[in-house]
């Protein structure tokens, strides 16, 4: 029979159901007549003749029923019968009801909400046209694995040279601001100088204007601008003549050429308001590097093709600077390059939260199980009554469904919640965080989970219910031996759900440990009672001007009340590190194949170590009084600890000389005037590194000291002491924004914002699997102590103390957990590897996370245990043994 | 109880069905009497497997349904063989009795 036919037969049966009830009513009604003339012609009575036909038909419900079954849509009408049973059910019993829905809704919901950021962070292509073309490209030394920006060199020659691409483009360091003036009070926005091609690899179409035509990016080119649709809303009114309006960006004079939608985000990671044109100088060198670069692979060309050639483009460059470190060309997928510093700790988390749902999980099937041994009796009266054990569990399972499903319906509530939560007070400093949201994809997620849960934790209780012991419940139910193998199911269950929660109690006991760890790092400056900004001046300053502003705003600062020190650098601790260079000490040497030294390079003011609290181990800080700005005048640099050690072990590395940059035996040489502690510039959880700090206003570094962070130490508070700066500085130039203001205790906390976030998250989620541990442990033991209260009460009877009863119920207690223990502790040897990169010097086994966690468990669940247990030492043997 | 007596004996029954209906239109305990009759006792065809069978084949569109009254003059559904009931019949005869030759063939060798 065609499925068209079986369809259409089945809903028109659905359509006219009581009037082909009837008829066939109607028709066994004469089945039945006939049949009882046929006997009366075969010469029985008629009243006989009836009987017998009607003990032929047999029982005429049955009859029905079969006839009702022949058609698909019978299933269809059970189903809802089913579903109507169970939603009865829940509400018969809404204590019961009211636990496992939230359970599965806190389940569900967690897990929803973890992976929609996982969905839209990780899993779905970029929002912009075949994503899949999109590339990141930069270099690294040879041996490197890490990809690094690329030199200003390497990338005109790719940008001339490649044939893979139909554009590619730089942007500047991501993270970047211009200081904008003449609309206002002066102020920092957030933007990125980027090259001709960069919005015509996006395929974005600008909500008005244009993207940079081909070649804005020459030298010699006026400055365009396109800003940001919340830009163009906020700062300009969305004025509808903006076009060809100007904005000064840093003192220089760009014209507004388009407005781009508020959904393009990139870099992706944070705000950006304007994209300047960036101006590609013709390579003079190979540095400066820091250029990110971006591309489209032409159709039909593989990223594999397109990496070879822009590694022989590179090794042309190399060939050309000679004296240069030899660099590889390197390529990933743009989607690869943008989260991939996340991906490790969301997919931590995924794997965290389904484990929380699994214990819930478990839960849920424990309460199911104890109410099934209640159900037993239910379900033997249906299966008497002719009921296949295949339609109990089939009714058992759609109860579950129905519980799964309205908890997933809860749980999408949650979920919505939690994700507008993480959004609001989250790490904002994540990427595509503007596309995370709840979808079809999501959506669909959570559809699984919530049906495969409900087949889960519904599927033992469901089989336990079914079996086929007739006889045992229907005689008896109080004293449910039949119950035993529901009791095993239900202790394995637990042991299982000790085990999990152990797991991921040790991964936040390790994370906890590393975070600790990392909290305790100490940055090498003392970190009370200072207050940073970052300041740019416009290039209105010519270079010899610079220092000259500088001197003059630091003196005047200096002489506020309340402040001890005032100084400048170009980088600051913990993590905002602007350069890196390479260096040569004396008698080194210079071959060219040795791996790069690299430090952490800053021109600083003579008072910064002073503002910051940075010791001196020897020699001196720079003085105002050094001679350092002529061509001619000696150079001098401090260095600190670790570059000391390293480099000068066993001798004295004041008089020292070193040379920076690339390798070079004519670059002129620094002296060591000055050894300092060690300072973290790239992040609390780096490594020791040398650094070199060199005087702001010395000879080459003048020109890199027009933006700068001011660090000020100051007894006085910050609210006293910042309007005191700004009018210092409004007085002396009132285009120039303080930007970025906060206290050194602020920027240490946000360093650590992702670290804490994740390591609250999965503590969260492993208190939570304790908490549910701890629930089905104390659910267990209740309902065993219950079942046994008989032979508890026996006991006391014939003698046994106190004592001995409360050994015997924590023992139960104790063997489960032993077991558990066990196999967490197997569990979380093997899995907590995949956290090794997310922990700061703690071990994947650090003995303490391991055994802290199994000790904090122990004690939860033998109090789980306990009371229960003693609850048991209180039975009454008279009462128990009045209860049969 | 539902599925137990049809697997082996549904297609056979369904056939049998056919086959009655083939010479004239008939009600349902007629069908039944007819092939209790016919294979003199061998098949006795309850009710719980007649009425199921009589929908199956009603929904495939093998055999049509109406009131009419019996000769004894009470209302009665009768049955009608259809051109696709025909056909069908035809095809499960063949197929039928090249089964039942070769499974002669099987028990006798």
């Amino acid at each position: 029979m065609s499925t068209f036919r079986k369809l259409t037969a089945g809903f028109k049966e659905l359509m006219r159901k009581k009037q082909s009830e009837s008829e066939l009513d109607e028709e066994l009604n004469a089945y039945v007549q006939n049949a009882a003339e046929t006997k009366v012609r075969d010469g029985a009575t008629p009243e006989e003749a009836l009987r017998l036909a009607r003990l032929e038909v047999g029982g005429r419900e049955t009859v029905k029923h079969q006839v009702r079954a022949v058609g698909w849509e019978f299933a269809l009408e059970v189903f809802a019968q089913d579903v109507r049973y169970g939603v009865r059910m829940l509400l018969k019993s809404p204590l019961f009801a009211a636990v496992a829905l939230t359970t599965i809704a806190i389940g569900v919901g967690a897990n929803t909400a973890i992976f929609s950021l996982v969905d839209s962070i990780l899993l779905r292509p970029l929002p912009y046209p075949e994503p899949q073309r999109l590339v990141a490209a930069g270099t690294n030394q040879l041996g490197d694995s890490q990809m690094s920006p690329m030199g200003n060199a390497d990338f005109l020659a790719w940008r001339d040279r490649q044939q893979s691409f139909e554009q590619v483009a730089v942007l500047g360091g991501a993270g970047g601001s211009f200081a904008l003036s003449g609309l206002g009070e002066p102020e920092r926005i957030p933007g990125v100088d980027v090259s001709a091609d960069f919005f015509s690899i996006f395929r974005i179409a600008p909500l008005k204007g244009r993207g940079f035509y081909f070649g804005e990016d020459r030298p010699g080119a006026p400055g365009v601008a396109v800003i940001s649709e919340q830009f163009w809303g906020n700062h300009l009114g969305s004025d509808p003549n903006v076009l060809n309006r100007t904005l000064t960006l840093d003192g220089k004079q760009y014209t507004i050429v388009g407005v781009m939608p508020a959904d393009f985000r990139f870099p992706p990671r944070e705000t950006v308001d304007v994209w300047a044109i960036r101006t590609l100088n013709p390579a003079t060198a190979r540095p400066p590097f820091g250029l990110h670069a971006l591309g489209r692979l032409k159709p039909k060309v593989s990223m594999r093709q397109a990496a070879a050639e822009l590694d022989q483009i590179v090794s042309q460059v190399n060939a050309q600077y000679p004296s240069s470190t030899p660099l590889a060309g390197v390529m990933m997928p743009m989607k690869v390059w943008m989260v991939s510093e996340v991906s490790t700790a969301l997919l931590v988390l995924l794997g965290a939260i389904a484990l929380l749902l699994l214990i819930a999980v478990v839960n849920v099937a424990n309460l199911l199980l104890a109410r099934a041994t209640i159900r037993q009796r239910e379900m033997a009266v249906r299966m008497a009554l002719g009921a296949s054990r295949k339609r109990v569990v089939r009714q058992l399972l759609t109860e579950s469904a129905v519980l799964s499903l309205l908890g997933g319906v809860l749980g999408l509530l949650l979920a919505y919640l939690a994700i507008r939560a993480f959004l609001a007070f989250g790490p904002g400093q994540m990427p595509r965080l503007n596309e995370v949201g709840i979808n079809s994809g999501v959506l669909l997620f959570t559809f699984v989970v919530c049906v495969g849960s409900g087949i889960l934790f519904g599927l033992a209780p469901a089989l336990e219910t079914s079996r086929p012991a007739l006889s045992d419940p229907l005689k008896d139910a109080n004293r449910s031996s039949s119950s035993a193998s529901a009791h095993r199911t239900h202790r394995a269950l637990l042991v299982f759900q000790v085990a999990l929660a152990l797991l991921l109690m040790i991964g936040s006991g390790l994370l906890i440990r590393s975070f600790v760890r990392l909290s305790d790092v100490s940055p090498g400056i003392q970190r009370d009672h200072v207050i940073t900004a970052a300041l740019s001046l416009s290039n209105k300053y010519s270079d010899p001007q610079i220092p000259q502003f500088w001197k003059q705003f630091l003196e005047k600062v200096q002489a506020l009340p309340s402040v001890e020190a005032a100084g400048i650098s170009m980088s600051l601790p913990p993590n905002l590190l602007e350069i890196t260079n390479p260096f040569t000490v004396e008698g080194q040497g210079y071959d060219p194949h040795r791996k790069l030294q690299l430090a952490d390079e800053m021109s600083v003011s003579p008072d910064y170590f002073r503002a910051l609290g940075i010791p001196l181990i020897k020699g001196r800080f720079f003085s105002p009084a050094d001679r350092v700005e002529g061509e001619k005048d000696p150079k001098i640099v401090i260095i600190n600890q670790s570059m000391a050690k390293q480099y000068f072990s066993g001798r004295d590395p004041i008089g020292g000389r070193i040379q920076t940059g690339d390798p070079n035996p004519s670059s002129p040489w620094e002296t060591i005037v000055g050894v300092v502690g060690d300072v973290k510039y790239s992040g609390l959880d780096s490594g020791s590194k040398p650094t070199i700090y060199v005087p702001y206003n010395e000879n080459g570094w003048a020109g890199w000291a027009w933006s700068m962070y001011l660090v000020v130490r100051s007894s006085g508070s910050a609210a006293q002491i910042v309007p005191a700066i700004r009018a210092e500085l409004a007085g002396m130039d009132n285009t120039l924004p303080l930007a970025h203001v906060r206290t050194m205790d602020e920027l240490l906390g946000a360093s650590l914002v992702q670290q804490r976030f994740r390591t609250w998250l999965i503590t969260g989620f492993a208190a939570l699997a304790l908490l549910l541990s701890a629930i089905g442990i104390y659910a267990l033991i209740s309902y065993s102590v219950s079942q046994r209260t008989r032979e508890i009460g026996v006991r006391v009877a014939l003698g046994a103390q106190r004592s001995n009863v409360l050994r015997m119920v924590l023992r139960e207690g104790l063997q489960l957990l032993v077991f558990g223990l066990l196999l967490g502790w197997v569990g979380a040897f093997s899995a907590t590897r995949v956290m090794r990169s997310l922990l700061y010097s703690t071990s994947t086994t650090d003995a303490v996370s391991f055994v802290a966690t199994s000790i904090t468990l122990i004690v939860v669940a033998l109090l789980a245990c306990y009371i229960p247990a003693r609850r048991a030492t209180k039975v009454d043997p008279m009462v128990a043994l009045r209860y049969e | 109880m539902t599925d137990k007596n049809t697997a082996l004996v549904q297609g056979t029954l369904d056939m049998l069905i056919l086959k009655t209906l083939a010479l004239e239109p008939m009600h349902a305990h007629g069908i039944g009497v007819r092939i209790e009759q016919i294979s003199q006792g061998v098949f006795l065809v309850n009710a719980g497997s007649l009425f199921p069978a009589l929908k199956r084949l009603e929904r495939a569109g093998w055999v049509e349904s109406d009131w009419r009254s019996t000769e004894n003059s009470r209302r009665a559904k009768y049955y009608v063989l259809t051109a696709a009931g025909r056909k069908q019949l035809k095809s499960e005869t063949r197929d039928w009795k090249t089964q039942s030759v070769a499974i002669a063939r099987i028990l006798e060798a």
